[in-house]
């Protein structure tokens, strides 16, 4: 196997398998920069994996004052399941509890979609009849009395069937530190593009999991081929001088955002070079029948 | 293409009905088909070549050129295209229309935008009264849509208005906002007396103080309003720069209706 190679780094020729999600986008202003941002990590905490969380979630920026509807400081927010209907549920009770909430909010709708999501349509109720409703340019908004004046929130919000959940990136390396600074770097990189989120702690999982379990009830458990201490007890993927894995999940509107944020991973983590300690890089798959999206690293970097 | 012109030839003696020369209906016909059709609104005929010279052909694009105060109905029940007018409207300026564009350089009579469904209509100078109220005939006043007047508006702005937004860049007369349903009116200079008589649910925003606020009006005290921010935002999407800030008095009222409207006085 002719392995690429990104200054002594081996880019395995594999490829990340990733499913179909619905995902939407909501843009979140306040008063300040860090209150939109407390209101977004808010509502997108808890949300690294549809598994337990119910849904994946992640800040996908900030928007400057001339980016909102409102002229406010922003934060754009990706939110991401499985079905539509599981993606209302989300969106109503995260903004509900998280957004309307927060001091100062206003939350809009970021995406056009050919469906649409209640956003202010169910949070409207909250204001007990004192909700005013007004249009603007064929779009409804929801001004809702609270205590501190008023918030304001677009009726609705379009949904995307084209996101993709699950693109991904598996970082090897000879030393913990080394792994996670690159994989730290790389999520750094990925913010940047447009489109995607990283959902877990800081963009980076270290729990990688397989389908099942030794134990009746439990649907996934610890990646064991991965896992540096039992190379030699299982069938192991790690070379013996391998001392930490760390993956890094993506989400995306769509699967070229997903690409392009897994070739700004790629060549972020790379430039440390094999001398900071990173060996490898690869992806997670499930041998390409359970996904209908493949990314192959080879051509990403290509 | 170039706009499909209507130049008015000399006063008519006689008001006009031009409700048949919007581009639906004008849609197909050739010059002669739109010369022969009949505007008068008097037992003495009157057709449009007989008061018009017509140039140009793109029929999505119509320019009346010279009208005066008695071209009545221009653009009435528009949906779609654009009117450009080159002088004064008369009565109905596109009433009851429900997309498209109307432009008008001058000013335009009574019930200009009157039960209007949608659309924006844009007069430089003044409108008559009962702007945006109630076409005869129809129960409620504007249903959506857009307008902007430069100048002062008539008495009973946006009577029965239920949706849509109206900016006026001068003063608005007695009655403004007057049984609105629900609706916002944008007044940069005041209006006269009895502002939102009857008002349920419409928003009347003021740019300057009001001389005279109904006793049926209660004070709410002063507060930002995200609204605000998003509507000046808004209208600056729409060309128009008005400063309107966030922070505004508010008053909930007509308390002798049903008492959720309001007026938001910029503070």
């Amino acid at each position: 196997m002719a392995d690429l190679k990104l200054k002594g780094i081996t880019i395995v020729e594999t490829f990340a398998e990733a499913f179909p999600m619905v995902g939407t986008r909501i843009i979140i202003t306040a008063p300040t920069y860090e209150w939109a941002e407390i209101s977004a990590r808010t509502m997108t905490g808890f949300a690294t994996s549809v598994i337990g969380c119910g849904a994946e979630a992640g800040i996908e920026g900030r928007l400057a004052r001339k980016e909102t509807p409102d002229g406010r400081p922003g934060v754009a927010v990706l939110l991401f399941t499985m079905d539509a209907g599981k993606l209302q549920t989300q969106l109503r009770n995260r903004v509900g509890q998280c957004v309307l909430t927060s001091p100062g909010s206003a939350c809009f709708s970021g995406l056009e979609g050919e469906k649409k999501l209640k956003l202010g349509a169910s949070l409207r109720f909250f204001g007990d009849g004192w909700q005013v409703s007004k249009v603007l340019g064929g779009k409804r908004y929801w001004r809702i009395p609270v205590m501190d004046g008023e918030f304001l929130c677009e009726d609705k919000v379009g949904l995307t069937k084209k996101a993709v959940g699950g693109g991904n990136l598996l970082v090897l390396g000879k030393s913990h530190g080394a792994v996670l600074a690159a994989c730290t770097r790389a999520v750094k990189a990925m913010a940047e593009v447009p489109g995607v989120i990283t959902p877990f702690p800081g963009g980076i999982v270290r729990s990688g999991s397989k389908v099942g379990s030794k134990y009746k009830g439990q649907i996934a458990s610890t990646n064991d081929a991965y896992c540096p201490s039992l190379k030699g007890a299982v069938k192991s993927d790690l070379p013996l001088n391998i001392e930490a894995v760390l993956e890094i999940v993506i989400d995306g509107l769509t699967a070229d955002a997903i690409s392009q944020a897994m070739n700004a991973g790629i060549h972020a983590i790379a430039r440390g070079g094999s001398r900071e300690g990173v060996t490898h890089i690869t992806a997670g798959n499930y041998g390409g029948n359970l996904g209908p999206h493949h990314f192959h690293l080879k051509e990403i970097v290509g | 293409m170039t706009a499909l012109t209507f130049e008015l030839k000399h006063t008519p003696d006689q008001r006009l009905d031009l409700s048949p020369l919007v581009p639906a209906k004008l849609a197909g016909l050739n010059r002669k088909e739109i010369e022969a059709l009949e505007i008068g609104t008097t037992r003495q005929k009157l057709t449009v070549g007989a008061a018009f010279k017509l140039k140009g052909k793109d029929a999505n694009a119509l320019h009346f050129v010279g009208t005066d105060d008695r071209c009545d109905k221009i653009g009435a029940g528009l949906s779609g295209g654009e009117i450009h007018v080159e002088g004064d409207a008369g009565a109905y300026l596109g009433a009851g229309m429900k997309s498209g564009k109307i432009t008008v350089r001058g000013s335009a009579g009574v019930l200009a935008g009157a039960s209007m469904a949608g659309g924006h209509i844009a007069v430089s100078r003044n409108v008559g009264d009962q702007a945006c109220g109630v076409a005869v005939g129809d129960t409620t006043g504007m249903k959506g849509g857009f307008v902007t007047i430069g100048g002062h508006a008539g008495a009973l702005l946006g009577e029965r208005m239920r949706r849509g937004l109206v900016v006026v860049g001068g003063k608005a007369g007695d009655y403004a906002g007057g049984r609105m349903i629900a609706g916002t009116l944008l007044l940069r200079r005041g209006a006269g007396r009895y502002a939102g008589y009857g008002n349920r649910r419409g928003s009347l925003i003021f740019m300057e103080k009001p001389r005279d606020i109904l006793p049926t009006f209660s004070d709410c005290g002063v507060m930002e309003f995200d609204y605000l921010r998003l509507l000046e935002q808004w209208l600056r999407g729409q060309g128009m720069s008005v400063r309107l800030g966030a922070r505004a008095r508010r008053l909930m009222g007509d308390m002798a209706v049903l008492g959720k409207g309001e007026m938001l006085i910029l503070a």
